[in-house]
């Protein structure tokens, strides 16, 4: 080098790209008691776990919405900004009006990305039921379908014990069926999602594949 | 007189903690006053993404110096005006779309003797073919004109005394940001970006995407970060051997600084052409209206 060394290069401040996820959670009558404090000691472990990944936590951003009846828990926002929510179990099961609402929040939140020209992830939407639906969920299963198909987001539809997996079955994408939760193992269900989470967003692959994710340990597809 | 280039590959940190080598790499040669360069990055998700990266870069080179001889010979011998910015007879009013065609033809010939190399390698090794995924980045210069093609992210950034640094290709990633192209992709070919700019070099950056959130300005249009490149150019332009005088750019590719804003691996691509004696007065600006093989995006 002659004299002198040049300045090191600086760098553009990009905003950091979002990994939308939606947690849509059951938090009917029939969840009161362990179940529904299972559910919230999970998330507080998804929360606790996302945060200690330097990447995921400014990536990753998560809405709750919670039925029924349908309610926004809490907005999209990055882990550090926010704090898990406590749950307490309620009504009635719309699960199709919460479908539809969340897909819905999703679009919008995209719309929020695309314009301040932030980039994305693949959104996921996260469904955990223990009942059957108390509403029509016909339409809402078919956004999802059309959604998954046009590679809009990645359903995942987990039952716990006393679903109606026959119907979830008709919900959730044919290419990945619903998983029913062994026991109240929220906590191992979250690891696997935080895990995932952490795999997703800070991962780079072609448009025909898919991010291979960690094993499933904490449920079962039942045919 | 003439070209100067140096080129460094550095490993991740997240690769390095994993014990994964590094999946960059890239190669580049220069004859007489010609500059053939390409560099790519091997999908972290492929498990040989290191072998298919090398085979990849090295097959567009060899192949690309072999069209050169004919196909930009061709164009530079019959169609002078369009590499030499002079006047075009109005009569060629269909020349950009000829010259459009033949360069679409090169590249297209050259990413598919890459893919073809690849495929034998999987035959040869027992290998997947996808495990051998890698984005490419290829481009030939002179001081008078480049032409380029991209598969995948990464980015080329090139200055030249008659407009501002300048981003030849969008970066492609779908509308998800991890989701890419690679020459292994089943629509490599369709998805191939490609361009050829009659315009006079000077500068010449080319990078993975470790560099890509620090180097470009990520925006609907994206654009180059100009203080991250007036640095490096300031180091080849004043650096008379810049391969052996490489300690800046390595300093730079392992600085702390650098690697809290990136874990991916990082390959840095630096190219001057020095003018000899005085520098042509500007010219008119002939790209607008002669973008050939433009991205669409612009």
């Amino acid at each position: 080098m002659p004299v002198g060394q040049p300045e090191f290069p600086e760098f553009a401040d990009n905003p950091e790209p979002r990994c939308p996820v939606v947690l849509l959670l059951d938090t009917s009558g029939s969840m009161s008691g362990e179940p529904i404090e299972e559910l919230n000691q999970g998330i507080t472990s998804f929360w606790q776990s996302v945060n200690q990944d330097s990447l995921a936590k400014l990536r990753v951003e998560l809405a709750v919405v919670t039925f029924g009846p349908v309610r926004l828990a809490q907005n999209f926002s990055t882990i550090i900004q926010s704090k898990p929510p406590k749950l307490t179990a309620d009504s009635d099961t719309p699960m199709g009006a919460a479908i539809e609402y969340a897909l819905n929040l999703l679009e919008d939140r995209k719309a929020t990305y695309k314009a301040s020209s932030i980039q994305y992830y693949r959104p996921w939407v996260f469904l955990v039921t223990d009942g059957a639906p108390t509403d029509d969920w016909q339409n809402a299963a078919k956004v999802v379908r059309q959604g998954e198909t046009d590679r809009k987001h990645l359903f995942f539809a987990v039952g716990v014990q006393g679903a109606d997996m026959n119907t979830l079955n008709q919900i959730a994408p044919s290419q990945r069926p619903p998983l029913m939760l062994k026991g109240l193992d929220f906590r191992a269900m979250f690891e696997w999602l935080s895990a995932s989470m952490k795999r997703v967003s800070a991962s780079r692959v072609g448009t025909e594949e898919q991010i291979s994710l960690p094993p499933v340990g904490w449920g079962e597809v039942q045919v | 007189m003439g070209w100067k280039a140096v080129l460094r590959s550095v490993i991740g940190t997240s690769h390095e903690q994993r014990h994964i080598v590094c999946q960059d790499y890239g190669n580049y040669e220069i004859f007489d006053d010609v500059l053939i360069a390409a560099i790519a990055d091997g999908a972290g998700s492929a498990k040989y993404a290191d072998i298919g990266a090398q085979l990849a870069v090295n097959t567009a080179i060899t192949h690309l110096k072999k069209l050169y001889l004919r196909w930009f010979k061709l164009i530079e011998d019959k169609f002078p005006a369009v590499l030499h910015q002079t006047a075009v007879d109005p009569k060629d009013a269909n020349l950009p779309a000829m010259i459009d065609a033949k360069i679409r033809k090169v590249f297209q010939k050259t990413l598919h003797k890459a893919i073809a190399s690849l495929q034998k390698n999987a035959a040869e090794n027992g290998y997947a073919f996808h495990d051998l995924a890698c984005t490419l980045l290829l481009f030939i210069a002179t001081d008078r004109w480049i032409a380029a093609m991209q598969i995948g992210d990464g980015f080329i950034v090139i200055n030249s005394p008659e407009s501002d640094y300048r981003l030849l290709f969008q970066p492609d990633k779908g509308e998800f940001i991890n989701e890419t192209t690679f020459v292994t992709s089943a629509n490599a070919l369709s998805q191939m970006q490609f361009c050829l700019y009659p315009i006079k070099q000077k500068f010449i950056c080319a990078s993975t995407d470790g560099l890509e959130r620090v180097a470009i300005v990520t925006r609907a249009n994206s654009t180059p970060f100009v203080p991250f490149f007036q640095p490096l150019e300031k180091y080849i332009q004043e650096t008379s051997n810049p391969e052996q005088e490489d300690e800046y750019i390595l300093r730079f590719l392992n600085s702390e600084r650098l690697n809290a804003r990136t874990d991916d691996d990082k390959t840095l691509f630096l190219c001057f052409f020095a003018q000899q004696g005085h520098v042509e007065p500007k010219q008119p600006r002939w790209l607008d209206c002669f973008n050939l093989g433009e991205n669409k995006s612009e």
